[in-house]
């Protein structure tokens, strides 16, 4: 699951020209440190709820990679 | 004897139509067949006897309308004593005739609804003479929706051929144009579309008419090289109004004659309730109809506009409007791709998010980042799809439209 979420980062940072990053810290901040605008989370959500079925952003925010490793356990 | 149709192998003329006519003096108000010279036979007869005639798909399954009474399907009526003594005098008693004609929107989108049209408002922009008489058509629309009724009046008062293509698959239309050396063809870009890409060009066409759906340059361009001795224009043809306008290019023209029939509020184009159709789900603001169709003024003193997009398309992506077409249009000009669809999905971060469907033509390799990475220098940020799907095909709707749900 990490895995595929570093994966779906990567490639949503690979779109906006960024680097791709080599592994994602439960503690990296999506906006702050992994510099994901609004349609990027919203892409983001897309491409996990057809991965997982699970809208992570559905009860409110998420802000940590941290907090979406949560949302998908659940 | 003129050939009036020729539907899969078999041909009819207009003589064997009046014979039809003539030999069976009844007819069915509400009609189901796949069999186009029957359908044909009992349009034709309903109206030149001034009776009034309900268009329903061969396809349609009558739950899918509220105030249809399946019983009576194909239930048949008799029409009493006549006798025609060839087209001509058919033609004559249809031009004459008050009979009423009720037929259903396809709707890209929610429930189809009913709308009633005499023959003066479905032949309103039928033209009649010599420069019209040798004409042969692919038939490509569904003949119960308007713009099928369109092509078919036009054929028809002129005792033109109709060659049915509707449903066809690539090399089927191309093997029937060629044959049966088509001048006419009139449909949906979608089945232009389907055309592509070019191998070869048939030089009998003469007019190719789009409507139904936006189409783009590069789709005329390449429909130019198919058919090089071809004029293209398009038609604005509404299940609501019949056709208002014909046009040249991408512009349509509002006649001298029909100027104080419409408005144009907030862009959105406004009809007098005298072009209409008679239904119970129009809803008018005044005497005028409203449209949905948004449109931006070319000449305003001349009358001359161009469509922009229909008025419920936008999609509200985290507060800015997104016009799909716009889009479409834009991915359907990048070098590989033969179609696409764009719309909204439901996102909790965003509202909406922005989906694209594409679908590419032959062995053209594209990923989705190649294609936003396009885009990117073509449109705003909020514009471009965040996820792109790949198609091999669309669903249509009952006129050949792409379905949006």
């Amino acid at each position: 699951m990490e895995n595929k979420v570093l994966e779906i980062i990567n490639k949503i940072r690979e779109a906006k020209n960024l680097q791709p990053v080599s592994e994602l810290q439960i503690t990296d901040n999506l906006r702050e440190d992994l510099e994901l605008t609004s349609f990027d989370l919203a892409e983001l959500t897309v491409n996990l709820e057809d991965e997982y079925d699970i809208d992570i952003f559905e009860d409110g925010l998420v802000n940590t990679v941290g907090e979406i490793y949560k949302k998908l356990q659940n | 004897m003129a050939i009036f149709l020729i539907d899969n192998t078999r041909e009819y003329s207009y003589e064997m139509l009046v014979d039809r006519i003539n030999q069976h003096r009844n007819y069915y108000p509400l009609f189901k067949s796949s069999d186009l010279f029957s359908y044909f036979e009992n349009i034709v007869k309903a109206i030149i006897t001034n009776q009034s005639l309900v268009l329903i798909d061969s396809d349609l399954n009558p739950s899918e309308l509220d105030d249809l009474d399946e019983s009576k399907v194909n239930e048949s009526v008799s029409l009493g004593e006549y006798y025609f003594s060839n087209i001509d005098q058919v033609i004559s008693a249809l031009k004459e005739s008050k009979s009423e004609i009720t037929i259903f929107t396809s709707g890209t989108t929610g429930q189809p609804k009913k709308v009633i049209h005499s023959i003066n408002s479905l032949t309103r922009v039928v033209r009649i003479g010599e420069k019209y008489k040798n004409n042969i058509w692919a038939y490509a629309y569904n003949p119960t929706h308007m713009a099928g009724l369109q092509v078919f009046f036009q054929a028809f008062v002129n005792n033109n051929t109709l060659v049915n293509v509707f449903n066809d698959s690539r090399s089927e239309v191309y093997q029937k144009i060629s044959k049966y050396q088509v001048t006419h063809i009139s449909a949906t870009p979608t089945f232009y579309r389907l055309l592509l890409p070019f191998e070869k060009s048939y030089r009998c066409v003469q007019r190719v008419t789009f409507g139904g759906e936006k189409s783009d340059n590069r789709l005329y361009e390449n429909i130019l090289m198919i058919f090089p001795e071809a004029k293209i224009n398009n038609v604005y043809a509404s299940t609501e109004a019949g056709s208002l306008f014909a046009a040249k290019g991408d512009n349509f023209q509002i006649s001298e004659s029909n100027k104080d029939k419409f408005k144009v509020v907030d862009d959105e184009l406004l009809i007098h309730k005298s072009l209409l159709g008679k239904s119970e789900s129009f809803k008018f603001e005044g005497d005028y109809y409203h449209s949905g169709d948004l449109i931006e003024w070319v000449d305003k003193g001349e009358g001359i506009f161009k469509f922009k997009s229909r008025k419920n398309e936008l999609i509200n992506i985290g507060g800015y409007k997104v016009n799909p077409i716009e889009v479409e249009d834009v991915i359907n000009e990048i070098v590989g791709v033969r179609q696409s669809l764009v719309y909204g999905k439901a996102n909790s971060v965003l509202g909406n998010i922005l989906i694209a469907e594409v679908q590419l033509s032959g062995d053209i390799i594209l990923s989705d980042l190649d294609i936003r990475k396009i885009l990117k220098s073509k449109l705003q940020d909020f514009k471009i799809p965040r996820k792109i799907k790949f198609v091999d095909s669309f669903s249509l709707t009952r006129t050949g439209k792409i379905k949006r749900s």
